[in-house]
């Protein structure tokens, strides 16, 4: 299934993320009609990963170019894969807009709640009292519920929603669903709660346990 | 006098730290040093480079194409820089050393205080000799560290080394 | 004393001497070390949601007469032009360090020499700001305390424009005597006896273009206390390299060992690029016995560009050009370069 050797960090969140959308696009045959567009971030280095077209586009603009993409190719399943970091903070006036209007792209979100590529700075999602390099002393900023405050603009038929990269039964679940919407015409946003054992500093338990903190605070589950 | 020297090694063998130690050792020696580890976007997990130059006077450009010497300490990371291995360079590779390691029951672990300790042979034969200031930066490091008894054994294996091996091109 | 210094470290020190209060931030690649050591310094920070909201914070502290600054690299570096350019319509005196990185868009995270476009011209200005290329760490040093001294006396923005490879040089510094250097306090450019009024837009061309003569008049003026270059061995001189930054101390070693062999060259390294040291670019080329200039960059020419446009006119020199964008130049590059010319 894999084309090339993965760059990504032992115990990495993303290759589980690819490896789940890439099942459902199998199983459904649409890996010939989807185009991944991807951030600058740890997300770039999915750009040779998946038998599907991909690119690199900017930090923070990923969801503008699939949108123009989108606009440009209506038959393409348009897939915008970005980091919390891209997706919420220096890209969140685009997602926000692209939400608002409804555009049928698909949003995959990947949050590990730290700048993973440029040493796990804070990003909107960085938890509570969490020490980074940018937060020596804890975190003291309020974690961004993206996909919350997006279902309050975006139209009723449009699917967001949050899920885990510990549970393979609901990512392909949402991921189905994320799909459908965008054939339906709709927007779609699916966050992914995700690891980052080499910025996050944690082994084996202590990144799962990671994990089980960030899920008390992002809920997981459609958000309607 | 210039000495450029190449380090290499998989991320996590402690590349950084020998080349910290060895920056520190040659600036307590009043020699001009300069130091830039390689980074990029495969930083994590892959290869480690180390980038170390010694000389008498001021250091202008921190990066080199063709190294004095040259430490691979990793099957990977010697094809990573199969390119900087030049007519003369000296080359020290761990897997020259194998059996040495072995026989003292070195862990993997620790092989970059090993091989701290051969390089320190190596400079001193180049006339650069550091190998108290490195033991003194090594122990400033890691002395408080739980396991200093046993990378000082390590460090006196390789210091006594009767006859370091290195291979030219 | 010397010490052993990283060159993020530099710049920090440099900003913590200058008395700069704030920085607002964005992490990207080389210069996140300056972040997060700023962060750890107890002095105001802020990273913000990008990095044109990182420069109009600079902007908004600076006009409540703070000293701040950011940090950028590449596609930071764009966006940060946005607010730049706010700076130069209004004159203030923020400070941005750019750590050059490969381009175009995301490129390398590494190093180059291929924006000095964006540093001396970016946004939809005239290029009235002040842009610094240091060629060691202590030069660094200097030229971030000077950044932040000649952006508040004069009133223009100002850009340290140093490479990834620099900020991640670790090497013996002597910051003694440099430490020593006066502060240009900051003052308010909202005086507390005056209500001000501030526009950036103007209703008609005749207003713009009025503002702008007198800026640059003024920028003309203060060039000659700003402008600085290096000139090593180009008395007599028959190939004269131009190199500035990092590439410039190569150009210099590579100099001294061509000397060496009587090859009759010479360097002239710009220190300032804005204002550029025309004046004694002008004297160096026009001297008769010149055969070549090269000019020599990490890029496809951005600073030969800069040079021809600052070369008086009539002073005519044959250029060549060593150009490796993205890619850093060793002093064996540049020596063998030389010889090859045969002259």
């Amino acid at each position: 299934m894999v084309e090339n050797l993965a760059k990504f960090c032992p115990g990495c969140g993303h290759p589980i993320v690819l490896m789940m959308l890439h099942r459902v696009l199998k199983q459904n045959n649409l890996e010939a009609q989807t185009v991944l567009g991807l951030d600058i971030g740890c997300s770039l280095l999915a750009w040779n990963y998946l038998p599907v077209n991909t690119f690199q586009t900017h930090h923070g603009r990923v969801v503008p170019t699939m949108v123009g993409f989108k606009r440009a190719r209506k038959n393409s399943l348009s897939v915008a894969y970005v980091g919390d970091g891209g997706a919420y903070a220096i890209g969140w006036q685009s997602l926000f807009h692209a939400a608002l209007r409804d555009e049928p792209i698909m949003v995959i979100v990947v949050n590990n709640t730290v700048y993973g590529m440029t040493g796990g700075q804070t990003a909107p999602t960085t938890l509570s009292g969490q020490i980074t390099p940018t937060s020596p002393c804890g975190f003291e900023g309020v974690s961004l519920h993206g996909p919350e405050i997006l279902r309050q603009v975006a139209n009723k038929n449009a699917y967001i929603a949050r899920t885990a990269v510990n549970d393979p039964k609901q990512m392909l679940d949402f991921i189905g669903e994320a799909i459908a919407a965008q054939q339906a015409g709709h927007f779609s946003l699916v966050e992914f709660l995700s690891f980052c054992p080499t910025n996050w500093r944690t082994a084996g338990m202590g990144t799962l346990k990671k994990l089980e903190e960030m899920r008390l605070v992002y809920p997981v589950g459609e958000i309607t | 006098m210039l000495i450029k020297l190449l380090i290499a090694g998989d991320g996590g063998q402690g590349i950084q730290t020998m080349a910290d130690v060895i920056s520190q050792a040659a600036f307590m020696k009043d020699f001009f040093v300069s130091y830039i580890p390689n980074y990029g976007l495969e930083q994590r997990g892959g290869s480690s480079l180390a980038f170390i130059q010694i000389s008498d006077r001021d250091v202008v450009y921190p990066k080199f194409s063709n190294p004095d010497i040259l430490v691979v300490m990793s099957d990977d990371s010697r094809k990573r820089v199969s390119g900087y291995e030049h007519k003369s360079v000296k080359v020290i590779d761990i897997k020259d050393y194998l059996g040495i390691l072995e026989k003292n029951s070195i862990e993997s672990t620790s092989y970059n205080i090993f091989f701290l300790g051969v390089l320190a042979k190596v400079l001193g034969n180049n006339q650069i000799k550091l190998d108290e200031e490195i033991f003194v930066a090594l122990e400033k490091k890691l002395g408080k560290k739980p396991n200093w008894e046993e990378n000082k054994r390590i460090w006196d294996i390789s210091t006594e080394l009767k006859n370091e091996k290195t291979h030219s091109n | 004393m010397k010490k052993l210094m990283t060159g993020y470290e530099v710049v920090i020190q440099a900003a913590l001497d200058a008395d700069v209060e704030s920085m607002f931030g964005y992490p990207i690649t080389p210069t996140c070390e300056i972040l997060s050591g700023w962060a750890a310094s107890g002095k105001k920070y802020l990273q913000t949601e990008d990095e044109i909201a990182a420069g109009f914070g600079v902007c908004g502290a600076v006009l409540a007469g703070e000293k701040s600054f950011t940090v950028s690299s590449g596609p930071g570096h764009i966006l940060l032009q946005d607010s730049f350019s706010m700076a130069e319509a209004m004159r203030l005196p923020a400070v941005l360090v750019i750590g050059q990185r490969g381009g175009p868009s995301s490129g390398t995270v590494i190093y180059s020499q291929q924006e000095v476009m964006l540093a001396c011209f970016g946004g939809n200005g005239e290029g009235l700001r002040l842009v610094y290329s240091p060629a060691s760490l202590s030069e660094l040093y200097l030229l971030t305390r000077r950044a932040f001294n000649e952006a508040w006396k004069y009133r223009y923005p100002a850009v340290v424009l140093t490479d990834g490879y620099m900020l991640k040089t670790r090497q013996g510094v002597d910051l003694g005597k440099m430490e020593k250097m006066e502060n240009i306090p900051s003052t308010s450019l909202l005086p507390d006896n005056k209500v001000v009024h501030w526009p950036n837009i103007y209703t008609a061309e005749e207003e713009l273009n009025a503002v702008l003569e007198d800026n640059k008049k003024d920028y003309e003026k203060i060039s000659s206390e700003i402008e600085s270059c290096e000139k090593f061995g180009t008395d007599n001189a028959k190939v004269l390299l131009i190199a500035h930054g990092i590439v410039g101390a190569v150009a210099r070693m590579a100099v001294e060992e061509l000397q060496k062999k009587g090859v009759k060259v010479g360097l002239f390294r710009p220190i300032t690029l804005r204002p550029f040291p025309k004046k004694e670019l002008d004297k160096v080329c026009g001297w008769k016995g010149i055969k070549k200039a090269i000019v020599i960059e990490s890029s496809f020419g951005q600073l030969a560009r800069v040079v021809r446009d600052q070369l008086a006119p009539e002073i005519d020199v044959s250029f060549g050009y060593l150009q490796k964008p993205g890619l850093g130049i060793e002093v064996e590059e540049v020596v063998d370069f030389v010889k090859k010319l045969k002259i």
